[in-house]
């Protein structure tokens, strides 16, 4: 026997493997009459709740319900989210204009300019005909 | 008398549990019930617990019993699914359980050395001996819950290392590792 279970292990190696697994002290016996009943009863609860459950799922109008609700979650998981306007988005712009402060120490230059642009001059500079001479 | 045989054995029995066969179902675990509880009682230590997991064990034969492939015995399936059962409820097992278990436990080891036989001629060595026992078992429960099913199923249950590698899920030369590390822990522990 010991051949074919391979272990690798010497007879007394294997004596104090059989000795350790006897040391255990015997457990407690349970009625198996009890326990019988009580795994019947175990296995019964779980064949109704599945075929509570199976039979549940074939009928029609769960079905409907089932897919009317996965949809409504899907579009409520997919509709657009309206942002509140952010913190985040402060700082940035903040930081933005932070970045083009130079432009506010020639202001009055810059005013000048877009008042030019409104007025469409500066778009049509390049078909203004030079004045030579 | 082979067809007999044939018939009752536990791979047929299956087949039939496999087709909802209630009267193969209670004769299987007329078979197995005291196998199956022992050994959970032997891994989890907790007489309640090995109860639950033993029963759910046998729940799971009903509800797979269609995948169970005849290419093993029946009894490795089994184990597997016991086996199983018995280390995630330990992985489930919350700290204050273990606290408590091992309070228990120290009350069985002094109940095994109050259960040995009344002492004969030389009572010293009894005790002696029980000590022996109680502390090899102690012993058998330091170890990971892996090596220790190895151990049982090696020593308690006489199953080759093909056989409880099939059942832990392990390659064969880990089981001979787990085997040879619960050694080496036991020698330890009884070393003087």
């Amino acid at each position: 026997m010991s051949d074919a279970r391979r272990d690798d292990l010497t007879p007394e190696e294997r004596d104090l493997l059989a000795r350790a697994a006897a040391a255990a002290p015997p457990p407690p016996e349970p009625r198996w009459g009890d326990y019988r009943a009580e795994l019947r009863a175990k296995l019964e609860a779980r064949r109704s709740v599945g075929a509570r459950l199976r039979g549940w799922w074939a009928r029609p109008a769960p079905i409907a319900l089932s897919i009317g609700l996965a949809t409504a979650l899907l579009l409520f998981a997919l509709q657009p989210v309206e942002r509140k306007p952010d913190l985040t988005l402060a700082a940035l712009d903040e930081a933005v204009i932070g970045a083009r402060l130079g432009l506010l120490e020639h202001y009055r230059v810059v005013e000048r300019l877009d008042l030019l642009e409104e007025l469409d001059v500066i778009r049509q500079l390049d078909d203004v005909p030079s004045r030579k001479g | 008398m082979t067809d007999e045989r044939e018939a009752n054995s536990d791979e047929t029995l299956c087949r039939r549990i496999a087709a909802r066969d209630e009267a193969a179902f209670d004769l299987l675990v007329a078979r197995y019930q005291g196998r199956a509880y022992r050994l959970a009682w032997s891994l989890l230590r907790d007489a309640e617990d090995a109860r639950d997991v033993s029963q759910d064990a046998f729940i799971r034969v009903w509800e797979a019993a269609d995948r169970f492939r005849g290419e093993s015995r029946f009894s490795t399936w089994f184990y597997r699914i016991l086996v199983n059962l018995c280390l995630d409820h330990k992985r489930r097992g919350r700290w204050w359980t273990r606290l408590v278990a091992r309070d228990e436990d120290s009350d069985a080891d002094a109940a095994l050395v109050e259960r040995q036989p009344a002492p004969g001629p030389d009572p010293g060595d009894q005790v002696s001996e029980a000590q022996t026992m109680a502390r090899l078992w102690e012993a058998v429960h330091g170890l990971s819950p892996q090596q220790r099913a190895a151990v049982i199923l090696h020593a308690q249950e006489q199953l080759s290392t093909a056989e409880i590698a099939e059942v832990l899920k392990v390659a064969e030369p880990t089981v001979r590792v787990h085997l040879h590390r619960a050694v080496a822990a036991l020698r330890k522990e009884l070393a003087p």
